[in-house]
């Protein structure tokens, strides 16, 4: 890092007080953890809480998990490279999940069939077969979409506090993080995760709305406007055409993706609703939720905004200008740093404690819900159904923990040596599109098509492996992304919306003609 | 109406939504938790029983 990197990165508002902030807010969602540990003994309490949560503490709890600080920092990112563009993606993230509160697409049967994961439905409509593969399908995804949270939370914290300045401070942040959030969550599962994600919800929600309106103050709210027309042009508000970065096959993506997978079919959002107490408070909480699902993204968006207008058109940011937007030839620092540095600069003391205090809780509980949901997969829908011997709940809650925290360590390694350079979002639609694809299509036919056959549903589930050819690396290996020998530009042949579109095509086919094939001997209606 | 306009006034919109439900969360969601314990500890006083 450059001495001027250095200088810039240490300039943050963030004092002693906010430090204290934190860690008192830390201590008591631990001390949460502690306290509720007792009641995690059975496994429906320690993966669904029970089934006893109310619509309200629903609403809490679904925002809190899919608030988390891994959301914030890849929604600026896209906020600060697409400008208000990005907001289509927040909006269609609104509008599905409230179309699933209104009419309990997929969620409304799940619940009613009273499963506790989404591969225990395979079993009941198709056959145990089926269950055990979309399980593994299902997880490896999910650890592979996981994979960067740690290093992404971890470089929101270094960048807010000025510890960016410091060379090794992100790897020492990440650890830090990871012990916290494995603590925790072997601790109390479902129910600690809950009550947390409560009063994260009460921190973040105001605290967002406060740093959101300061924002506006310090920047002015025309000057954002003229500044994002200034720097992106049209692209920078209308996110169908070209040069704004998405166009009309990334809007059809994003609706498939940050729609109606992100609301009905990814299981940290589902496995919320299916430990809600009946399928009216599942309703109640989606159709609310459907406010925070927009928020979770259009605010973050508005963040990255804000720092592209800070470092673009304010004094107080040209130091930052020729890191983030340097002259060809000279390093670029990543712009997931940029958000973080800002707000360091724009938000007062105590403020900034708070909401720092609130993401690090958010990226605790983003990461013990995934961390969950995954191991309880694992042990309940892989594990489980293969075993012959009886498997008692004492061995399985303890093969959950420690699943959660060989996890843990997979997660670190992940963030150290991935090098794909893509958006993070980008990265996330593409590694969880490998279980979401076909699951997307299983799950929707399973519950409204009664002929939906077990070979169906195979062939469905296997085709989402090919969004493996979404990710960068992999692209790259095979030639679907290849460096131009004259300009020295990099080139593809196929985007990652119009792979995840293609495999969603192919996975409906594949599904509907595996079941006209070969039908189940008995048509099963939900 | 340009995408200008419709960014502005849907922003306007939901933070003002939001601000209400970050209300009404806050406060029945307490009366969730309260329950939520309630029903636990029950749970757990019938199974030492």
């Amino acid at each position: 890092m450059t001495d001027a990197a250095q200088e810039a990165f240490s300039q943050t508002n963030f004092g002693t007080i906010d430090t204290v902030i934190v860690v008192v807010y830390l201590l008591i969602s631990l001390g949460i953890g502690l306290m509720v540990k007792r009641y995690a003994g059975s496994m429906l309490n320690y993966i669904g809480a029970g089934r006893k949560i109310g619509p309200w503490l629903g609403v809490a709890t679904m925002t809190g998990t899919e608030l988390g600080l891994v959301t914030v920092m890849y929604s600026a990112q896209k906020g600060f490279s697409g400008g208000f563009a990005a907001f289509h993606m927040a909006v269609i993230a609104g509008v599905a999940t409230l179309f699933v509160g209104l009419t309990g697409f997929i969620v409304g049967p799940l619940r009613r069939l009273e499963v506790l994961t989404i591969p225990e439905f395979y079993e009941k409509r198709f056959n145990k077969q089926i269950r055990v593969l979309g399980g593994i399908l299902l997880v490896l995804a999910g650890v592979l979409n996981m994979g960067l949270f740690l290093k992404v939370g971890s470089m929101f914290i270094v960048g807010v506090t000025g510890m960016a300045s410091e060379g090794e401070a992100l790897k020492w942040v990440m650890v830090g993080l990871l012990v916290l959030v494995l603590i925790y969550t072997t601790l109390g599962g479902m129910i600690s995760v809950v009550l947390t994600d409560y009063v994260q919800f009460v921190v973040l929600s105001f605290g967002l709305l406060a740093a959101t309106g300061v924002a506006i103050w310090k920047l002015g709210w025309t000057n954002i406007f003229e500044t994002v027309h200034a720097t992106l042009g049209e692209g920078g508000f209308d996110p169908t055409v070209a040069d704004s970065g998405f166009g009309w096959e990334y809007v059809f993506w994003m609706v498939i993706t940050a729609g109606f997978v992100g609301s009905a079919v990814w299981p940290t959002a589902v496995s919320r609703a299916l430990a809600m107490e009946s399928e009216k408070a599942v309703r109640k909480q989606y159709c609310w939720s459907s406010i925070s699902f927009t928020v979770r993204f259009m605010l973050p968006y508005f963040w990255g905004i804000c720092a592209l207008v800070f470092i673009a058109a304010t004094p107080a940011g040209d130091d930052l200008k020729n890191l983030f937007f340097p002259e060809a030839g000279e390093p670029e620092v990543s712009n997931l740093y940029a958000m973080p540095i800002v707000m360091g600069r724009i938000l007062p003391p105590v403020l900034i404690g708070i909401i720092t205090a609130g993401m690090i809780a958010a990226f605790m509980s983003t990461h013990d819900s995934y961390f969950l949901t995954w191991s309880s997969v694992i042990t309940q829908d892989i594990v489980a159904p293969l075993r012959k011997k009886e498997f008692s709940t004492k061995s399985r809650v303890k093969l959950t923990r420690i699943l959660i925290v060989l996890m843990g360590g997979y997660v670190l390694y992940w963030s150290v040596f991935y090098k794909g350079r893509e958006d993070i979002w980008d990265y996330m639609a593409v590694t969880g599109g490998i279980y979401f694809t076909g699951a997307f299509v299983v799950l929707m036919l399973g519950v409204y098509w009664k002929k939906t056959s077990s070979l169906g549903a195979l062939l469905g589930l296997c085709s989402g492996l090919l969004m493996l050819f979404g990710l960068e690396p992999v692209q790259k290996a095979v030639g679907l992304k290849f460096q131009n020998e004259q300009t020295g530009e990099w080139q593809e042949i196929l985007t990652s919306p119009q792979i995840g579109l293609i495999t969603v095509g192919i996975a409906l086919a594949v599904t509907i003609i595996g079941s006209l094939v070969s039908p189940n001997r008995k048509e099963i209606e939900i | 109406m340009t995408w200008e306009l419709i960014w502005k006034i849907v922003f306007i919109v939901v933070l003002s939504l939001f601000a209400v439900m970050a209300v009404a969360v806050t406060v029945l969601g307490a009366r969730d938790v309260r329950k939520l314990l309630a029903r636990l500890k029950d749970e757990q006083s019938k199974d030492d029983e």
